[in-house]
């Protein structure tokens, strides 16, 4: 259209100015001339799941304030032109998500200028445009940004792996001492000679959070505690998934002890979604039904300190984990034993004392003091100058 | 019993009506006490003041009604600061229980002390869906598949707000506004595949596990609990004049009102913290003589 | 001719997740060791899935939407919906029961089954009439919203708020002196909470000559503060994430292998 218009009043520019006689060669001087873009390549970006191509060009240096770039596409063998976007100086790339996989494109770019008027007095300014070679957009095998992270993840396994074979033919690993899981039994039996029961409460979260996964596997260490001592259970949860998660932990775990006849459904029950409402209805139980034993053990919020300190003034024996470093400090305070962050997660392996879970705990511990000692190069590096150790663990 | 024993087993009664008392008496009788500002705040404020009239911001609301009291002063100030600045606001709440109804009722809040603000142009409502990680996973891609439509239904694709935006990469900073896990998400999912800034406003239990993200550099600035609120608001209110004269004259709650309160009960258990431990030491030296 | 359409992720997911399982119940019946092998060979697809698509971006397992992972993401909330009614009616068994048969503190069960049915009867109208549970189109709210705004938010802030109480007690029974690393504890704890907040400003109020002196101290106070939770805090803080963080890469890694199973109620020898 535009074209046209062009056109249509050069033409009656031309045609007038003949009429007029006005002498020719008093034409207002042409506009300054735009640059092209440099270096312009079109390509399927990497790394992603496709229907993305990947412009990338380089501003020209002679490239006048204000101006944008105008990428513009089209499907060979027809070539109309259709407007993808306006991208700013500076950027000096642009990714167009609206391609279709295996679909053939070119791009054109050019420099675009709002403000400068071209020959005809008309607003506006198009520079000379680039076209891409053609290109197709398809998804690929592999995120190149997350290499190192594959290399850190694959070394982890090995490590770990590793040490799981090694306890599997007979190798010995010490596992220093977890006060708060020595004190499972102990808390169990004072409940059972007192005559209450024994509260566990496997945090708030879904078996999505790998917390309450690691909740569940003490749970079926609790029970089967307290199927063979013939304590009572009570297990309130809020999410509905790990209420269902966790009575089959239980119900398994009083079959495999030999006595199903003690285990009941309402051991383990829900109460409610919300987090408030669920900690008043489990404070409300500490305190009417004082049970002797408080384990309070997953993923916790806000409620932490209030189920601490509700059970500490009932007199029960309180053991908690968690591995969210803001709620740790409030257990610390209020309870008599507290897992702290990776002792939660070696509970598991720690209770059943099963030489390849043990191992497991290995494993992780060599990964450990492989990424200290990774730390202490970098600190050493960065502090001569030396930014290497950030590079290699930047990841995206 | 002698008064080292009354002080070591003082009925948590006395200690429950101090409390009480502590955070009652500045409510009805303010005190007006300074704010101080710390460097995590200040970070955030200025990485706001470096932005340009224009500029697209996303705020999110991810906490509930249980901490409304130390988030919304934040997402308020912010949103002020965002609107005295002609930065365009996107909201939008992550958190199922009740984020949706505070961001209306903030939203509106604000939008009120702002007439001159068009909605669709200024700022957008896109009401809350469920899944946060999901959803962050496919800001990344295009925000229309993760908010099709804003709060009232209207489809976003048109709207002049995001003329040109298309992904969350496109913002200049996500401010998250929280309580729980969904802050963490931003950093850890938005901010480390998509490099979008992040600015987060957690309760002040929270606070202290961020230190670790601002020190690696994960965080641009923070706003730790109803301290940073008020912080926030005096550093709006040192460099805005009407922004200044609006929180000398505003009936809401804001963080700086809260904190006489706040400072209360910290002097009430900094006290029994000291009783405590002259019961204990006394006790110990008794226990030494004996 | 047109040529066949095959999702590949759709059909993956749909053996691994509904053929599998199937199958595995109706084997279960005639080899009871199966039950045990099925749910953890469910549970090493659905780990591995979305460690997969971190690092390989076909469309198959990772296109949003439509690959495996995202899809995954879709089903556990749909499974969680499905959970949530299960929940609903383990409340309403347990207590009918408790005030049928007149159990201790059957008045309690009383109130949670008649706020259940109120505010549920709400919601359920809500979605039925297409008034929804938020705002009416006057502006009015809906007996939902209102019961949101005037009964809910009240009793939730009001449970939150135990919290200050709750925090000032365990502070007086556990910040003692009663060794080393409890003192740390101790001062640390007091230096925080008094450069956090204006005190001394507080405790020179009644005095006016000491206002000077008290705001340069509280000014002092705060920048110790800061580099206590920029220093030490943080460094503490990164030591648990970082060693949390392996602590579960391990056992996400155990839970997907089937080598922790006690989550599953097996143990030893199961």
């Amino acid at each position: 259209m535009r074209w046209v218009i062009r056109h249509c009043l050069l033409a009656i520019l031309v045609f007038a100015s003949a009429a007029s006689g006005a002498p020719s060669g008093t034409l207002t001087p042409p506009p300054p001339e735009l640059p092209a873009p440099d270096q312009f390549v079109a390509k399927d970006r990497p790394g992603d799941s496709g229907k993305a191509i990947l412009l990338t060009w380089k501003d020209p240096p002679s490239l006048p304030a204000g101006a944008t770039f105008e990428a513009r596409r089209a499907e060979p063998p027809a070539y109309e032109w259709t407007k993808v976007a306006d991208v700013k100086a500076g950027v000096q790339r642009y990714v167009d998500a609206t391609a279709k996989d295996g679909v053939v494109y070119r791009y054109e770019l050019r420099v675009h200028h709002a403000d400068l008027a071209d020959t005809l007095g008309l607003a506006g300014t198009i520079g000379p445009a680039v076209v891409s070679d053609p290109v197709a957009s398809h998804d690929n095998w592999i995120k190149p940004e997350r290499m190192n992270s594959l290399v850190a993840c694959v070394l982890f396994l090995v490590l770990l792996l590793g040490s799981i074979g090694m306890a599997g033919r007979g190798t010995q690993f010490f596992i220093r001492r977890i006060a708060g899981l020595n004190a499972v039994d102990e808390a169990i039996g004072r409940a059972t000679e007192l005559g209450r029961k024994v509260l566990y409460v496997p945090g708030i979260l879904s078996p999505g959070d790998i917390q309450t996964v690691a909740s569940l596997a003490i749970l079926g260490h609790v029970a089967r505690a307290t199927a063979r001592y013939g304590s009572d259970l009570d297990c309130p949860n809020r999410d509905p998934l790990t209420f269902t998660s966790a009575r089959e932990t239980v119900r398994s775990a009083y079959l495999a002890e030999g006595r199903p006849d003690l285990f009941r459904e309402e051991m383990v029950n829900y109460i409610t979604y919300d987090q408030f409402a669920y900690v008043a209805a489990v404070s409300g139980r500490m305190v009417r039904e004082r049970p002797a034993a408080n384990f309070l053990i997953g993923h916790f919020f806000a409620e932490a300190l209030i189920l601490a300190e509700t059970g500490q003034s009932t007199g029960a024996i309180q053991i908690a984990g968690t591995a969210d470093p803001a709620q740790l400090p409030f257990f610390v305070a209020a309870c008599d034993y507290t897992l702290i962050g990776e002792e939660l997660y070696a509970a598991g392996a720690y209770l059943s004392r099963e030489p390849v879970l043990l191992g497991s705990i290995r494993g992780t511990d060599l990964a450990k003091a492989a990424l200290l000692l990774l730390g202490l190069v970098g600190i050493v590096s960065a502090t001569l100058g030396h930014d290497w150790a950030a590079a290699l663990l930047k990841t995206q | 019993m002698s008064l080292i024993d009354r002080l070591f087993s003082v009925d948590r009664r006395w200690i429950f009506l101090f409390v009480m008392l502590a955070v009652a008496v500045p409510i009805l009788f303010p005190l007006g006490l300074p704010v101080t500002t710390t460097g995590s705040t200040r970070a955030a404020f200025e990485y706001i003041e470096s932005l340009h009239a224009g500029d697209i911001v996303w705020l999110s609301y991810d906490y509930g009604p249980s901490s409304a009291p130390e988030n919304d002063p934040m997402a308020e100030a912010f949103l002020r600061h965002c609107f005295v600045k002609d930065v365009r606001v996107v909201m939008c709440a992550l958190y199922p229980l009740g984020g949706l109804s505070l961001m209306n009722a903030s939203a509106a809040r604000v939008a009120r002390e702002f007439p001159e603000k068009k909605y669709g142009t200024d700022y957008v409502n896109l009401g809350y869906k469920d899944g946060p990680e999901a959803v962050m996973r496919r800001l990344g891609e295009n925000i229309a598949d993760a908010f099709p439509t804003d709060v009232n239904g209207t489809p976003i694709e048109g709207m002049p707000i995001f003329q040109g935006i298309r992904t969350i990469g496109q913002f200049k900073v996500v401010f998250t506004v929280a309580t729980g896990l969904i802050g963490e998400y931003w950093i850890t999912l938005v901010n480390a595949q998509f490099g979008t800034p992040v600015i987060i406003g957690p309760t002040a239990v929270s606070a202290p596990k961020y230190y670790a993200f601002l020190n690696s550099g994960q965080l641009k600035g923070m706003l730790g609990g109803m301290k940073g609120a008020a912080e926030y608001e005096q550093l709006l209110a040192r460099a805005y004049p009407a922004m200044s004269e609006f929180y000398h004259r505003t009936r809401l709650f804001t963080g700086t009102k809260g904190m006489d309160a706040q400072t209360g009960i910290h002097a009430v258990i900094v006290g029994f913290i000291f009783l405590g431990n002259v019961a204990f030491l006394l006790a110990r030296r008794r226990e030494g003589r004996a | 001719m047109t040529g066949l359409h095959f999702d590949i992720g759709r059909v993956l997911l749909l053996v691994c997740f509904g053929i599998v399982p199937l199958v595995g119940i109706i084997l279960g019946f005639f080899a009871p060791s199966l039950r045990r092998q099925l749910p953890l060979i469910v549970a090493f697809v659905a780990g591995i899935v979305p460690i997969l698509s971190l690092y390989i971006p076909k469309a198959f397992l990772s296109a949003p939407g439509q690959g495996m992972s995202p899809r995954l993401d879709q089903y556990l909330i749909i499974v969680a919906g499905f959970a949530l009614p299960l929940g609903v009616v383990n409340v309403i068994q347990l207590n009918t029961r408790k005030v049928g048969r007149g159990e201790k503190g059957w008045f309690f069960s009383l109130v949670l089954l008649i706020g259940l049915f109120v505010m549920g009867s709400f919601g359920v109208y809500g979605a039925f009439s297409g008034t929804g549970i938020g705002f009416l189109p006057n502006g009015a709210p809906t007996p939902f919203q209102w019961m949101t705004d005037w009964l809910f938010q009240p009793l939730q802030s009001t449970i939150f708020s135990l919290l200050a109480f709750f925090m000032a007690s365990a502070a007086f029974r556990a910040f003692r002196a009663r060794n080393v690393e409890a003192t740390i504890l101790l001062v640390a704890g007091v230096l925080v909470m008094a450069g956090r907040v204006p005190l001394f400003d507080l405790l020179a109020y009644p005095f006016p000559p000491l206002k000077p002196a008290a705001a340069s101290l509280t000014q002092t106070m705060g920048h110790l503060t800061e580099w206590i939770m920029d220093g030490p805090n943080s460094a503490a803080q990164a030591g648990i994430i970082i060693g949390s963080a392996l602590g579960a890469m391990a056992m996400a890694i155990r839970v997907i292998l089937g080598i922790e199973r006690s989550y599953l109620g097996l143990g030893k020898g199961d």
